[in-house]
């Protein structure tokens, strides 16, 4: 196994529940020691496909290498990789004083006093039972675990449901340190993007089984911009160009457009249209609910939209989830935005 | 990028095999009290309650350690009162120890050989434990005070070695079986469970049936009588292997439940 | 601090930027070190890095081995030099285009910015 490989080496990986496609033909690499951000809106293949990664989950077709070889039932492999899913199974007597016991002999890179530290920032109980721990302190019980393990490819799935403010802010932060301190590849699955976009050094966005975006996060960023105008000084502007999304009211319209220059944006000011940057979150949205079944309504029969939870780690089913936490994991970026 | 390139990469020594297999053991081990802690407190409390019973039982036959009431008292079945827990126990091993095992990064295999080894241990415990008990029970008279708890059912009565084989044997097969059902449900969800649990029942009453109608009920008494304790418990290794078997082949392609 | 629609690196090499020509830092001394601006600006580590190389490139910093980054002599004046063009490019275009919009003639515009510049800080500068 070669740590300097791409972490992550995937060609037309798909992945069938039934008639139902969670993972599309998909092709991908990540590159080792960097921060990836895997997007998409609940339901679009997220944990699946973390899953596949993992070996936890059987490929229909296509190949899959980690750290070179195929992570299924490879110890040498899976001995590189954590993945504690946000809908964790623990066992029943389980607090999570015994998580962090075991944890070491699993993870070759633990470090018990970073664990430590990170439990009292947290302020988790280390010894209630883990039935008995709320959802945020649940989630902290796996973030702690992702991050001491130090593991050269570390998976965060959804990794702060009912984690508040404060310790959201505190898992970002000890991330940052910690993987400027012990660079390593961590792909960080999430919905909420505004908060973690800053972290990213990669995006990936995967929407209904496929990879929409594969791109340099800073690169991203600086692609889009919504131009705003009178309707047909608007029109004439972005004629031919590539258009996200269109919006408009009376004779407004706001069109976003990728690959505008310098010198094009001058030329926009200069006839009177208003051009304003794009966040990532933004730019995620408008790509991920443009147009969505185009792409493949003959792939997808009417009413078929709500199957999607069979691949993802969000049925209702997760343990002692309050109707506030329900709340909570539904205001992502998409819905905020509609 | 300069100050990530000057830094040491991640690395990770590999375990050898034997390591990881132990590691799943000590991972399902970490809670004492899962196999060990309430399982010997189960017994405990079987032992309270029955010296309490063994005094009323002794009382109504006319004064303990007479032949009737130490006759009796075989026919309790405290010695088994942690068995119902540890098939649950067994259970737990695979429906929640499997996806945390997962986690940690362990491959299917290992995990399974880890579990495995683990029952195979603490079986082996058990029996000695039980055996040793029977024993002792047998040297003090029923604990100085004629009360029989281990020395019932089959216990106690072929000596040592026979109680030390059929435990493992039965404890074995308890770990096994609750390890294959929830192995059954992890690969094949309900549709698994009422395949495996219709075609179970089939088979039983296939048995049964055949049994009836060939009029064979005493061939087979006569056949159980034959085997002896060790025999029949010896028999009994044949659905442990199977459940074990069973199992590791289900486990192979099974994924853990969201 | 950092603003979203635009590219990270080039906003925190645009800070450093502005730091050297305030002459918050000053010529030869040595900046934060990448993983500093990373957890000051709660970024990806190899973000702030690439804006910090984007400086190396540019000659305005330089890498002294095992120290870290100091700002080479003469940085400032050919930062505030580059500014001046993008001033004009960015600031001067949309202004004049705005003001032919408005039907604002040249003399108009100027005197606008005089009455300006007479109470406000333009006048301390000079």
């Amino acid at each position: 196994m070669n740590l300097t490989d791409p972490a992550v080496r995937v060609t037309g990986l798909t992945k069938k529940f039934g008639a139902f496609t969670a993972i599309n033909d998909v092709s991908f690499t990540v590159e080792t020691n960097k921060i990836y951000g895997l997007l998409g809106r609940n339901g679009a293949g997220k944990t699946t496909l973390m899953q596949l990664l993992t070996g936890q989950q059987f490929a229909t077709s296509g190949t899959l290498e980690v750290f070179g070889a195929s992570p299924l039932e490879n110890a040498r492999v899976l001995q590189s990789l954590c993945f504690i899913k946000e809908t964790q199974k623990y066992p029943d007597s389980f607090r999570p004083a015994h998580v962090f016991a075991s944890a070491p002999w699993f993870f070759a890179n633990w470090d018990a006093d970073f664990a430590g530290r990170l439990a009292e920032d947290f302020r988790l109980p280390l010894n209630r039972p883990i039935k008995k721990l709320s959802r945020g302190q649940l989630s902290a019980v796996g973030v702690i675990v992702g991050l001491a393990s130090r593991a050269p490819l570390t998976f965060f799935d959804e990794p702060y449901l009912g984690l508040d403010a404060v310790a959201r802010q505190i898992f970002y932060d000890r991330l940052l340190e910690d993987y400027a301190e012990h660079p390593r590849t961590i792909i960080l699955s999430t919905h909420l993007i505004d908060e973690v976009s800053n972290l990213l050094e990669h995006v990936l966005v995967i929407d209904e089984g496929r990879i929409l975006i594969d791109q340099d996060a800073d690169e991203l960023r600086g692609t889009a911009s919504t131009v705003v105008g009178k309707k047909t000084d608007v029109d004439a502007f972005v004629a031919g160009r590539d258009i996200i999304f269109r919006d408009g009211i009376g004779a407004l319209a706001s069109v976003t457009v990728t690959g505008l220059g310098e010198a094009e944006r001058a030329t926009a000011r200069a006839a009177g249209l208003e051009i304003s940057p794009v966040s990532l979150q933004q730019l995620i949205v408008q790509r991920t609910t443009s147009q969505p079944s185009e792409r493949d309504a003959d792939r997808r029969a009417p009413g078929q939209r709500g199957r999607t939870g069979a691949g993802n780690g969000h049925s209702a089913e997760g343990r002692g989830d309050t109707p506030a936490d329900q709340t909570e994991s539904k205001t992502d970026a998409w819905s905020a935005h509609s | 990028m300069t100050d990530l390139l000057t830094s040491t990469p991640t690395s990770v020594h590999p375990r050898s095999a034997p390591a990881r297999i132990w590691n799943v053991v000590r991972l399902h081990l970490v809670d004492r009290r899962t196999y060990i802690g309430i399982p010997w407190l189960i017994v405990g409390m079987a032992f309270v309650v029955t010296v309490f019973f063994a005094q009323i039982v002794g009382f109504t036959n006319g004064g303990l350690g007479t032949p009737d009431a130490i006759a009796g008292q075989r026919y309790s079945w405290a010695v088994l009162a942690p068995q119902g827990y540890l098939i649950a126990v067994g259970v737990q091993a695979i429906s929640f120890g499997f996806p945390l095992a997962l986690g940690f990064g362990v491959t299917r295999r290992d995990f399974y050989l880890g579990t495995a080894l683990l029952f195979v241990l603490i079986s082996a415990a058990n029996a000695l434990a039980f055996a040793v008990l029977t024993q002792l029970e047998q040297l003090t008279e029923g604990w100085w005070i004629d009360t029989y708890m281990f020395n019932a059912i089959w216990l106690g009565i072929d000596g040592f070695w026979v109680d030390l084989f059929s435990f493992f044997v039965m404890q074995l097969l308890v770990f096994f079986v609750g390890a294959s059902i929830a192995t059954i449900y992890m690969r094949g969800r309900m549709p698994g469970m009422l395949v495996f649990w219709s075609s179970l029942a089939l088979a039983i009453a296939g048995a049964v049936t055949i049994i009836t109608f060939t009029s064979n009920s005493p061939t087979v008494a006569i056949w159980f009588g034959a085997q002896g304790i060790a025999g029949i418990f010896a028999w009994l290794l044949v659905p442990t292997a199977l459940a074990a078997i069973g199992g590791f082949w289900a486990l192979r392609r099974a994924t853990p439940k969201n | 601090m950092i603003e979203a629609g635009k590219p990270i690196f080039v906003q925190i090499a645009e800070q450093i930027e502005n730091d050297i020509i305030d002459g918050v830092i000053e010529e030869e001394t040595s900046v934060p070190s990448t993983n500093e601006f990373a957890a000051f600006h709660r970024i990806n580590p190899a973000t702030a890095g690439k804006g910090v190389n984007r400086l190396v490139e540019d000659g305005i910093l330089y890498k002294k081995r095992g120290i870290g980054m100091f700002v080479a002599t003469g940085a400032r004046q050919r930062l505030v030099g580059a500014r001046t063009e993008q001033f004009r490019a960015n600031f001067v275009g949309p202004l004049l285009a705005e003001a032919v919009k408005l039907g604002l003639t040249a003399e108009q515009v100027a005197s606008m910015i005089n009455a300006e510049s007479v109470t406000d800080r333009m006048a301390s500068n000079s």
